[in-house]
């Protein structure tokens, strides 16, 4: 039936994610972000902890884990710092790609040598979110990745998935958010295709776990920035008494929990989705989708609750807005999840199978 | 972590689904259309207890089997949780008007003697006739705020004597009996609450009225009066000797935590109701084809369903014993307002046609609104969060 605990072997994990972030990442967050990179002493402990591969097959030296875990330790990262938490995983959601489709001829190929590269990552570039000709060769322009570095590129475009390594031009940006990831334009210029894969199921295993990957970053930097704020909220006095106790506060506090909370248990439903093997895309795009929407609540009213102090950087809570609008516009953004979501939704038969809507398998 | 319905669970769902469309639908509607509750007489109270419903979750006074055990942890709440949220998919006033002994029921078994069990729920266990109990704690001066209730419990003699108003009660007139919650010093609070078998025909019983409502017309929602109303010592739930220490208000309140997930989980199935029939709607008028049209279904969908995990957690949790107190209240200020939000959607899908009166959707657009009343508010809801998260103070 129903199982809302993670069970003792991922609760090991998450908590080693946990302290890892809330020790490292946070306290060092305007530090990273300011260097764009994060400090090499921390990434390595990092690399100590086997965390980059976890979703690797065991067969090539990763932990074999799958979404559910990945999700979870992703929620973590996020909420010591999302930026540092894409800085430190050289494979990114571009691992789904290559894993989906190309199975592991491609992850030996592409995969594996960047883990030996120190500060190496592979980007997942959608085509929704580019503005790319892509022929035998692909040219055209990427507008941001949150990165200075392109070791390797996986664009996605449809059932379609391309890899490319040479021929790509990057320039940095200031970056809106994710700082600490770095960012850049990327130029392609007749950039070869090193591979090229097809399948259509394949592709929407890779899309749904690409996007649970994001929504987890945004679950957990909206779950740190409800958190900051209440606390602010616990220890700031205004007319009498702490803010948190003036009712209509208190309500936008629920509020923001609730949000939290919801967008967090679609996403564990979907997850345990894609570890089942069962029927996914429906669940992780509608996990996306409200991470999404549920960030642009919480991540405002977290600046918001701190009134001024929000808004000047001796808070980290205008760096979480900043990062949960970023964050939210990757993958086609919340309009292609919404789409995926409701296509699939109009084509469900009538009345709905009862694990529909439901959720359950 | 997992997320999936057994087979038992599912074909039960599946049963309730054919019962549904075949017999509760139709007699909802009907009891719309018509504006009155359904009659005690109705032909359908009589077929629910001769295919054996309406009976008490009470196994009679035979010793309980140990709890825990290979079948670990309860899963009470969580499948009360998927059958009422499929039972209110079909119509929810028809649930309500279920022979039965509904809400009192967990009450009974969590705190009544056995003698209370033999003499209360017996009757529900091969009932002979459709039957009803019911819990009144709702007055006309106080709804969520349990703790205010005014009705008075005096002790006289060898027995109680009863005196108040009660309001918005489910099948109080045609209730065996009902479970009265009344204080024996309103100026004292919680701890001074107790709750109180009245049986029908107790002298000083009265006054019922049946409300009009805008909707879930298909059960009745009653208020009454209590006038000097004297019951035996033993009418007093859970004994003389339960009471010693001050915990009444605790165990009314321990019932209400189980109570909030599953009001949710009826907007749950209302909402979801209402999604079917909008995107059916959609479907014939060829405009499942627009996009905004589909924007629209797809957030409703994707809100009924984060509903619907909220509930089931809270029910998971209650299951396991564990608090819950903030995901209860969240799992039924958010179920509710979707609810809401999502037959207004398919009202607006519908249009003028939505306000003929005679389309289901307009059905439950008025039906569920209750969602969002009872058991507290959602504005009650948030004040309990807002307790329990930042501590918000009670004055």
């Amino acid at each position: 039936m129903f199982d809302f605990e993670a069970g003792d072997d991922l609760d090991l994990i998450v908590e080693t994610a946990k302290s890892f972030a809330q020790e490292e990442l946070l306290p060092r967050l305007r530090e990273h972000e300011a260097a764009r990179s994060v400090d090499p002493a921390i990434r390595a402990t990092f690399g100590e902890m086997g965390l980059a591969g976890l979703e690797l097959p065991e067969s090539l030296g990763g932990a074999g884990l799958g979404a559910l875990a990945r999700v979870l330790v992703n929620e973590e990262l996020a909420a010591g710092d999302p930026g540092a938490a894409l800085a430190l995983d050289p494979l990114g959601p571009a691992l789904y790609a290559l894993a989906e489709l190309g199975g592991e001829e491609a992850l030996r190929t592409f995969a594996l040598p960047l883990l030996d590269l120190d500060g190496a990552r592979a980007l997942l570039v959608c085509d929704a979110d580019a503005d790319l000709e892509i022929g035998e060769e692909v040219s055209g322009r990427v507008p941001w990745v949150p990165s200075d570095r392109a070791d390797l590129l996986v664009i996605t475009r449809g059932d379609e998935a391309l890899v490319v390594r040479d021929g790509i031009q990057g320039s940095e940006l200031r970056g809106s958010g994710l700082r600490a990831a770095g960012a850049s334009e990327l130029v392609l210029d007749a950039a070869p295709v090193l591979a090229r894969y097809c399948d259509p199921q394949a592709a929407g295993r890779a899309r749904a776990r690409a996007r649970l990957y994001t929504a987890a970053l945004l679950v957990g930097t909206m779950r740190q920035a409800a958190s900051a704020s209440l606390e602010y909220a616990l220890d700031r006095e205004a007319f009498g008494r702490p803010i948190a106790h003036h009712q209509g506060l208190s309500f936008l506090i629920t509020d923001m929990r609730a949000a939290v909370d919801g967008a967090r248990l679609l996403l564990h439903e979907a997850a345990w989705r894609v570890d089942q093997g069962i029927a996914c895309e429906a669940a992780a795009a509608t996990a996306f989708a409200e991470a999404v929407e549920a960030s642009t609540l919480v991540g405002p009213n977290g600046v918001q609750i701190l009134g001024g102090h929000g808004f000047m950087q001796d808070y980290p809570l205008e760096k979480h807005m900043r990062e949960c609008r970023a964050l939210g516009l990757v993958q086609g953004g919340i309009d292609a999840a919404r789409e995926d979501a409701g296509q699939a939704l109009c084509a469900a038969p009538s009345p709905f199978p009862l694990s529909h809507v439901e959720g359950a398998g | 972590m997992k997320f999936e319905i057994d087979k038992a669970t599912r074909d039960r769902l599946e049963m309730i689904r054919e019962r549904g469309r075949a017999e509760a639908r139709p007699i909802g509607l009907e009891a719309d259309r018509l504006g009155r509750p359904i009659p005690v007489d109705d032909p359908y109270f009589a077929k629910l207890i001769e295919r054996g419903e309406g009976r008490t979750r009470w196994s009679g006074p035979a010793p309980k089997e140990p709890k825990g055990g290979a079948g670990g942890p309860s899963q009470v709440t969580v499948m009360s949780l998927l059958f009422v949220e499929e039972l209110a998919y079909w119509d929810r006033g028809v649930m309500v008007a279920t022979p039965g002994v509904g809400l009192p029921e967990g009450n009974v078994l969590a705190m009544g003697t056995e003698e209370q069990k033999e003499r209360f729920l017996g009757p529900f266990r091969e009932p002979d006739r459709p039957r009803w109990a019911c819990f009144a704690m709702t007055e006309p001066g106080a709804g969520s705020d349990a703790a205010a209730i005014q009705t008075s419990a005096r002790r006289d003699g060898e027995g109680w004597v009863l005196n108040g108003a009660k309001c918005f009660i489910g099948n109080a007139s045609r209730s065996d009996w009902i479970l009265v919650q009344a204080t024996l010093d309103p100026s004292k609070g919680r701890a001074a609450q107790r709750a109180f078998f009245v049986e029908q025909g107790t002298p000083g019983l009265g006054g019922f009225r049946i409300e009009k409502k805008m909707g879930l017309k298909a059960y009745e929602s009653t208020s009454f009066t209590l006038q000097d109303c004297r019951i035996p010592a033993s009418n007093l739930l859970g004994g003389e000797e339960r009471y010693e220490k001050p915990s009444g208000f605790k165990s009314a309140m321990r019932v209400f935590n189980a109570g909030r997930p599953i009001v949710a989980a009826n907007a749950v199935g209302i909402g979801r109701a209402a999604l079917d029939e909008a995107r059916e709607f959609a479907r014939e008028h060829g405009l499942l084809g627009d996009a905004r049209t589909r924007d629209r279904l797809e957030r409703a969908a994707r809100k009924l369903k984060m509903a619907r995990l909220l509930c089931l957690r809270a029910g998971w949790l209650a299951d396991r014993q564990k608090p819950n107190i903030v995901e209860a209240s969240m799992s039924k200020a958010v179920a509710a307002e979707i609810g809401q939000e999502v037959t207004s959607l398919g009202m607006e899908l519908l249009g003028t046609v939505g306000a003929r009166g005679d389309h289901l959707i307009e059905k439950l657009y008025r039906d569920v609104k209750a969602m969002d009343l009872v058991e507290g508010t959602g504005q009650i809801q948030r004040v309990i969060m807002a307790r329990k998260l930042v501590g918000l103070p009670r004055d």
